[in-house]
């Protein structure tokens, strides 16, 4: 019995060591994306890969599609093995987890800041004074989208908001067959416009949640006023049934982001994007978060492929190709020349989109925001369900953020 | 052949299945196992160190919300309350496929196997859309048809869990049947003419031949459908929406996949994922054991 526990002991041991021997050759001619980009963007990119091959035979780019989270999860895991893609790309959070870990690679030593002036400030992620994100997009940020056919003048204040909204609401038969407006309720990402608009904020500079504020309170006071007082938002919707909701033509205004615009478009129906809402009670403006899209370096990448990567990343960054994809999918472009271009300055949506873009706040790149979305959900999803009031939301919102960031700092 | 051939020939067979044996069971489980017992998480990825069984001190009395305990009985609930719609509906199903009577058998089967056929993703958001509250066609049946009040599916917590486990009942009889109506056909047919010449009813012929002959199927397709169902992370994940409202639509596994993936609790996690593991097999053992499913019918 011993003896043959003494031989298993030594073939695992002996097999170990042959998968520690196992570890893939980095293939210095091959260069590998890891990306969360939705269909129409990924057409884009392929085509962009191409150009580059085709400009340096003998190398190859490929691709990966991976959904944000598994991205995240996935490029976590393979990098702390030593593996991973050469180029990591999606919006800016991911940076602080990712930096915290040690996983990408401060980029500021292998670009000019003759370079680096040409991008737009909100395009390059800094984190503890490093940049690690260069982003080929910009916003990621909540606009009101409104159908040009049910109303031409889209509202400025929350109170045009709810007078149009009234209007555009129709009943027939006692059933709501037209709503004024809808969002995702589900997801706490888009009520920071309300809470913002009243003047609350997620947490410090320093990742300190300040979520048990006023704002917090007004902000989900007027959301429950917008459904159960004015009737102009469905009792229920997550993302999917707002979605069908604006593109069957059954609510007139939608909340949402600058990735929805061209499935809008495409769905047929005639686009209007409009910042969102001033506040009259505060004087502020709705403000969205807005996040940078863009790419961060594998560390694992070795050192004399990396000339190679980042010759790969100036190449996606030509502000050509951005504004290619801005003239195709309506998204901001973050090289200058390409902002400043008469299409960005001369597109009715795009000109929206910028104007949203300088009312919202960057989305914090700190770790901490994570635990900050996972206790605003469940109690910003209780309010709407009726079994919290705002006030409790806030406190419990609070109390639940402190002791996640504790978990998460262990 | 002499031994030492016949040893080194039994080795040649054995030693590509253990390799991949080795590679994705023994040494993930091993490493899980280490990882359980470290401080692995967001701060400490690349130096953890063991720092003994904290991590399932804090499983076990840590005041999480929603609370082990509470997740760990609607585990035990989803589990049951599946596994008993899944083998009920599936045995019923199959004895009517195998009556002699039946016309048409191929299509019904085909129909009634649709469910298991179609990826698990889309069953899980289509359903997801059909207990929506006002256009849900769930909802709209019970108010048009029926003249009941609408429910309020995916709002509430108890009706959120209902509406998952309706899902996966949807989603998991076909196994039952598939598994049922093989071993139904298995049974001699003189069995039942025997039967039939003694005067035995329809329930003796059930209770005497049929149960006691298909138990030894289904006896590990039940063993194998509750570590299944119990470790169902795509229905309770997709259907609430991550444990929608207000993460109370939990099982133990979609709370693992929150602990270990959202806030990047790695230790904690594999400490979770190792308490699961021995309920399970705790589990698999007794049931196996108490059921008699190794031994044979005849």
């Amino acid at each position: 019995m011993r003896q043959s526990l003494l031989s298993f002991i030594c073939f695992a041991v002996l097999l170990a060591s042959l998968f520690g021997g196992c570890r893939r050759e980095p293939d210095l001619n091959r260069i590998v994306i890891w990306h969360q980009m939705r269909v129409d963007e990924r057409v884009i990119l392929e085509d962009q890969m191409k150009q580059f091959m085709a400009a340096n035979p003998g190398i190859s780019v490929e691709a990966i599609y991976k959904e944000t989270e598994e991205l995240r999860s996935g490029f976590i895991v393979a990098a702390i093995a030593g593996q991973g893609p050469d180029l990591v790309y999606g919006p800016s959070d991911q940076v602080g987890p990712f930096e915290v870990m040690e996983i990408i690679e401060p980029l500021e030593s292998f670009f000019e800041q003759e370079y680096l002036d040409k991008f737009i400030p909100k395009g390059l992620t800094y984190y503890n004074g490093h940049l690690y994100q260069i982003a080929d997009k910009l916003g990621n940020h909540l606009t009101l989208v409104y159908n040009k056919n049910l109303l031409t003048t889209p509202p400025q204040t929350d109170e045009e908001l709810i007078e149009t909204g009234k209007k555009l609401t129709i009943s027939k038969g006692g059933k709501i067959v037209q709503y004024g407006l809808c969002w995702n309720y589900t997801e706490p990402f888009f009520f920071i416009p309300f809470m913002t608009g009243f003047g609350g904020w997620v947490m410090t500079d320093d990742g300190v949640p300040t979520l048990d504020s006023q704002g917090t309170i007004d902000g989900l006071k007027f959301i429950q006023d917008l459904r159960d007082k004015y009737k102009i938002i469905p009792g229920e919707a997550d993302y999917n049934i707002a979605d069908a909701l604006f593109k069957d033509g059954k609510s007139a205004m939608i909340i949402n982001g600058d990735w929805s615009w061209a499935g809008y478009k495409k769905a047929g129906i005639n686009i209007g994007v409009a910042p969102l809402p001033k506040i009259v009670s505060t004087g502020l403006w709705c403000a969205p978060m807005i996040s940078p899209k863009g790419f961060s370096l594998n560390t694992n990448v070795p050192k004399g492929k990396r000339p190679l990567v980042i010759s790969l990343l100036k190449f996606l960054m030509q502000p050509e190709l951005q504004l290619q994809t801005a003239k195709q999918l309506n998204t901001m472009p973050t090289r200058v020349e390409a902002v400043n271009s008469h299409f960005v300055q001369n597109d009715d949506i795009l000109r929206n989109s910028a104007l949203q873009i300088e009312r919202g706040r960057p989305m914090p790149v700190v770790p901490e925001l994570r635990a900050i979305w996972d206790a605003m959900r469940p109690s910003y999803q209780a309010v709407l369900g009726g079994s919290k009031t705002p006030e409790q939301a806030a406190r419990d919102m609070q109390a639940l953020a402190l002791r996640k960031i504790k978990e998460l700092n262990e | 052949m002499n031994r030492l051939q016949h040893k080194f020939f039994i080795a040649f067979l054995v030693v590509p299945s253990f390799l991949i044996l080795f590679a994705v069971v023994f040494y993930p489980f091993v490493y899980n196992v280490v990882i359980s017992f470290s401080n692995m998480n967001l701060r400490h990825i690349k130096d953890w160190s063991i720092i003994g069984p904290q991590q399932y001190i804090k499983v076990f009395t840590e005041p999480t919300q929603p609370n082990f305990y509470v997740v760990f009985l609607k585990t035990i609930i989803w589990t049951v309350v599946n596994l008993t719609f899944h083998v009920v509906i599936g045995v019923f199903l199959a004895l009517l496929l195998n009556q002699r009577e039946v016309k048409g058998k191929p299509l019904f089967r085909t129909l009634l196997i649709l469910p298991w056929a179609i990826p698990q993703y889309i069953v899980a958001l289509t359903w997801r859309g059909m207990f929506n509250y006002e256009y849900g066609s769930i909802n709209l049946i019970i108010t048009k048809y029926l003249n009941l009040p609408a429910v309020e599916w995916l709002k509430s917590p108890t009706e959120a869990f209902i509406a998952c486990i309706l899902t996966n009942v949807w989603l998991g009889f076909p196994f039952m049947m598939v598994i049922a109506l093989g071993a139904l056909q298995s049974i001699p047919h003189e069995l039942y003419e025997a039967a039939d010449i003694d005067g035995a009813s329809w329930w003796h012929k059930l209770k005497n031949i049929t149960l006691p002959l298909i138990r030894p199927v289904m006896i590990p397709a039940i063993t194998l459908g509750t570590v299944w169902t119990f470790n169902n992370l795509n229905i309770v994940w997709l259907v609430s929406n991550a444990g929608e409202p207000s993460d109370q639509t939990h099982i133990l596994v979609s709370f693992v996949y929150k602990a270990a993936f959202n806030l990047y609790r790695y230790g904690y996690a594999a400490a979770l994922s190792m308490v699961i593991f021995v309920i399970l097999l705790g589990f698999s053992l007794v049931f196996m054991k108490k059921t008699k499913a190794t031994e044979a019918a005849y």
